[in-house]
């Protein structure tokens, strides 16, 4: 009589089991403290520039794709939304100078393309609009060589120096220009025989210009997103279980069809 | 080759050296079919080194070895796959259970699942371990692993089992159930045995005696004929003090040391042995007589004993650091 | 020997390694501490001082987080760890006889290694697929491809690894010593290998030497495990400081070599 023979696995998947389910308990650990201390003042900050159609407005009844998503995010956290205006963000291209803190903001919006170089400094969740370089007036094929373009880089961080060298291998000269009216005085004097810049700042010229993306093999087109501190893992899980949320409900495309946010073009 | 058809192993002419040390001078055997083959000799003398040459785990520098009729360097599978082998010391996988030792031989050695069953199951009870098949064997003890280990060596049905030194550190009682497991398995299955051992009264029941000393086989033979040829009885005698000794080795030629203080002279002559003790009756603290015993044999042989006395204590602090060693 | 002999011979050795591996409680701990204090404790440790107060003032210039950055290199730690510490089991069965239990069976000599470093890399890669429980933690999002792709290249990496802990044990008498011989061995590789520290963040060799000294950056960059750290982040977390393939060429590199040197080492044992 030999004893029953126990499972030869039994032992070694027991240990492995057990193994798991300590790294799985420890996974539930949260890793900062950022949501519990956005509770405790019972406040979420959302940093934006001015304007930045129609992501924000500026309008006291109508304030922007951005802010009334957040608003509605920090709604579904239990928090009330703060919006932080700091007129220093866009007028500089290099980020550097906006003099962003943690202090002073929890969510970055309003312009935020989740590029390479924004998740170098922030992480990012993407709201659902998109960003990328659009040209005005004609489509890139149209442009001949010699012909002059006003470049209005705008601040959402898309890739400048891959938009020079373009402009340089298709034998175009660029002028700058320093806001949208004055790109849209270059391009209504004819100075210009097309304007090239980021899509959401074309949408802010008066209506009548045709507007398309530029050469899309080129430039890719970049989803526009939340900047959250790198680190703060407990509030950025919050706020993307929060927003994908109000996607299942409905929320999310009722304001994007309200801002006109996927619209191309002046809206 | 030079094999005759019947013989097992064969041997002939095999030298190893570890450095400048011969571990095995010239050595030539035979041994046939079916036989029980006992190398004996002390620590050391290189039975060891033989066992290693015939399993193939260590080339011989000259000479030629073949078991099975099959050349242990130039078919080692071959001849690997007709031995089973018992080491001196244990083998065994102190974390598996004696199932999964006996299941991991058979898959190395190839068996198919039915075949590997039945035999597992068949060595188990034929060393009486059924009832611990599923236990780790890290908590058996050494007489269970020894018994485990003549069941793996057995599994594959090989023709040839090599044992070497398979009692150390046993006590009296597994030895002997030990050898009556591999005298059943000689007679049922034809298996030649080839033993190393320096235990005496082990080899007694041997077909053929090799007596080995220093690398060299010094006789080989049945063991009463060894008995018969060299046997003699000998005189033991423990000197009271070394002034003693000395007088003793001063005045009789005949006299041995044997290891540091005891004495021995051949006590064939009775007129001669109690001359001897009517002089130093006074001066010895022990006598005694060794009648002609395969010691003996060695030691008319040698001029030594086969087992000094230090023997007995290294092998039990030997196994007491392997049980130690081995968590 | 036909095949299906060989292949079972290969199987027993394989299946005896993780037996052994699996009961041992004690390595399994091991194997789930290493990640619990290099990803729990350092990573959340030194996360505040990765994440930058300002914007566009980080010194640690990559997109992904602290705990993203390191948790690949973490999978790469405790697959380190497993394969080398493999040679105790090596030096284990030298020393207590029970390779002379293989030796003498009429399987190859590459097979009996092949089985064992098999047995050794599918023992790291469990260890290291472990870490991968804590990928939530780290906010690392894996889709099934990715864990097989990891999986796969983890395998690799430890048979590479166990191969190299078998040289190691060919090379050391006992095991006196060897925890911390492998300690010494195992921590310096971790640390240049860019694993916990950037070195490099904006991928170009003028700016490593900048930012560290020439020597430093020399060391991380003949260190064979840089390119494994690298090749597993580009899995996870798509992010590759070098060319994609480089890491892939390093590891497969490795398990070639190492596996060829543990075989002629093991043929003249």
């Amino acid at each position: 009589m030999t004893p029953a023979r126990p499972h030869r696995w039994g032992r070694a998947l027991l240990n492995i089991g057990a193994a798991a389910c300590l790294l799985l308990g420890a996974s539930l650990l949260p890793p900062d403290t950022s949501l519990n201390d956005r509770k405790a003042s019972g406040v979420l900050k959302l940093c934006v520039p001015p304007s930045y159609p129609p992501l924000v407005t500026g309008k006291p009844d109508e304030p922007g794709y951005d802010i009334e998503l957040a608003r509605a995010i920090a709604g579904k956290l239990e928090l009330r939304l703060l919006v932080n205006v700091l007129p220093s963000m866009g007028q500089d291209f290099n980020p550097r100078n906006w003099s962003l803190t943690r202090a002073q903001c929890d969510l970055v919006g309003g312009g935020v393309a989740d590029t390479a170089q924004t998740r170098s400094f922030m992480q990012t969740l993407a709201t659902g609009a998109e960003t990328g370089w659009v040209i005005i007036g004609k489509s890139g094929a149209q442009l001949s060589k010699g012909d002059a373009v006003a470049v209005l880089p705008g601040t959402s961080g898309l890739d400048r120096i891959a938009l020079s060298n373009w402009v340089r291998r298709a034998g175009l000269t660029a002028r700058l220009a320093a806001t949208p009216a004055d790109l849209e005085r270059l391009l209504t004097s004819s100075e210009v025989a097309a304007a090239i810049t980021e899509r959401y700042v074309a949408a802010q010229l008066s209506e009548g210009f045709s507007v398309g993306w530029l050469d899309p093999e080129s430039f890719p087109v970049f989803p526009m997103a939340f900047g959250l501190w790198k680190g703060d893992q407990t509030l950025m899980r919050a706020v993307r279980q929060a927003l994908h949320q109000l996607e299942r409900e409905g929320m999310v495309s009722q304001l994007q069809d309200h801002y006109g946010v996927s619209r191309l073009g002046p809206g | 080759m030079n094999a005759q058809p019947d013989a097992a192993i064969v041997v002939s002419n095999v030298t190893v050296s570890y450095g400048a040390k011969r571990a095995l001078d010239d050595v030539s055997l035979t041994v046939p079919a079916g036989a029980s083959f006992a190398l004996l000799g002390p620590n050391g003398a290189g039975k060891t080194t033989l066992i290693s040459v015939l399993c193939t785990l260590r080339r011989p520098d000259r000479g030629s070895a073949a078991v099975a009729g099959a050349d242990v360097v130039r078919m080692p599978t071959q001849a690997r796959r007709s031995i089973g082998v018992v080491f001196q010391d244990s083998s065994l996988d102190d974390r598996l259970s004696a199932w999964e030792n006996l299941e991991f031989h058979g898959l190395v050695y190839g068996m198919p699942k039915k075949r590997r069953r039945t035999m597992i199951e068949a060595a188990l009870a034929l060393v009486e371990l059924e009832e611990w098949t599923h236990d780790i064997v890290r908590s058996f003890s050494g007489g269970m692993r020894r018994r485990l280990e003549i069941a793996r060596a057995l599994l594959h049905e090989p023709r040839i089992l090599f044992l070497d030194e398979p009692t150390v550190g046993l006590d009296a009682q597994t030895r002997q159930r030990i050898w009556q497991y591999l005298e059943t398995l000689r007679r049922e299955r034809g298996l030649t045995v080839l033993t190393t051992t320096h235990y005496i009264e082990e080899v007694e029941d041997a077909d053929s005696v090799c007596i080995i000393d220093q690398g060299r086989i010094i006789a080989q033979d049945t063991p009463a004929a060894l008995k018969e040829r060299f046997g003699q009885r000998w005189l033991t005698v423990l000197p009271q003090d070394q002034e003693a000794a000395d007088a003793i080795l001063a005045s009789v030629p005949q006299v041995r040391r044997l290891g540091a203080q005891r004495l021995a002279l051949p006590a064939e002559d009775e007129a001669a042995t109690d001359a001897f003790l009517s002089t130093f009756r006074d001066r010895l603290s022990e006598v005694r007589f060794q009648p002609p015993t395969l010691e003996s044999v060695f030691l008319s042989l040698t001029g030594r004993e086969l087992r000094d006395r230090a023997d007995g204590q290294r092998d039990a602090e030997k196994a007491a650091g392997r049980r130690g060693g081995q968590r | 020997m036909e095949m299906l002999a060989l292949l079972r011979g290969l199987y027993a050795i394989w299946l005896r390694e993780l037996t052994r591996a699996t009961r041992d409680r004690a390595q399994l701990i091991g194997g789930v501490s290493r990640p619990l204090i290099w990803l729990l404790i350092l990573g959340v440790g030194l996360n505040p001082y990765f994440r930058g107060e300002v914007y566009g003032e980080v010194r640690f210039v990559i997109p992904y987080t602290y705990l993203q950055f390191l948790f690949p290199a973490v999978i790469v730690l405790n697959i380190m760890y497993t394969s080398i510490q493999f040679a105790v089991s090596v030096i284990w069965d030298r020393e207590f006889g029970f390779l002379r239990e293989v030796l003498v069976s009429p399987m190859p000599r590459p097979l009996i290694l092949l089985g064992k470093v098999l047995g050794g890399s599918t023992v790291a890669m469990i260890h290291g697929g472990l870490v991968l429980i804590l990928a939530r933690f780290a906010d690392v999002t894996l889709s099934p491809l990715q864990i097989v792709q990891a999986l796969g290249l983890m395998f690799v990496l430890a048979f590479g690894l166990t191969s190299f802990g078998v040289i190691l044990a060919a090379r050391v008498r006992s095991f006196e010593g060897f925890g911390v011989f492998s300690n010494t061995i195992i921590l310096p590789l971790y640390f240049t290998s860019s694993s916990v520290f950037p070195l490099d963040p904006s991928l170009t060799r003028a700016q490593i030497v900048t930012a560290y000294p020439e020597w430093l950056v020399f060391m991380v960059q003949i260190n064979p495990i840089t390119y494994a750290v690298d090749a597993l982040r580009g899995i996870l977390i798509t992010f590759n400081q070098f060319p994609s393939a480089m890491g892939s060429a390093v590891i497969f590199g490795m398990a070639v070599v190492f596996f060829v040197v543990a075989l002629l080492d093991f043929r003249r044992a």
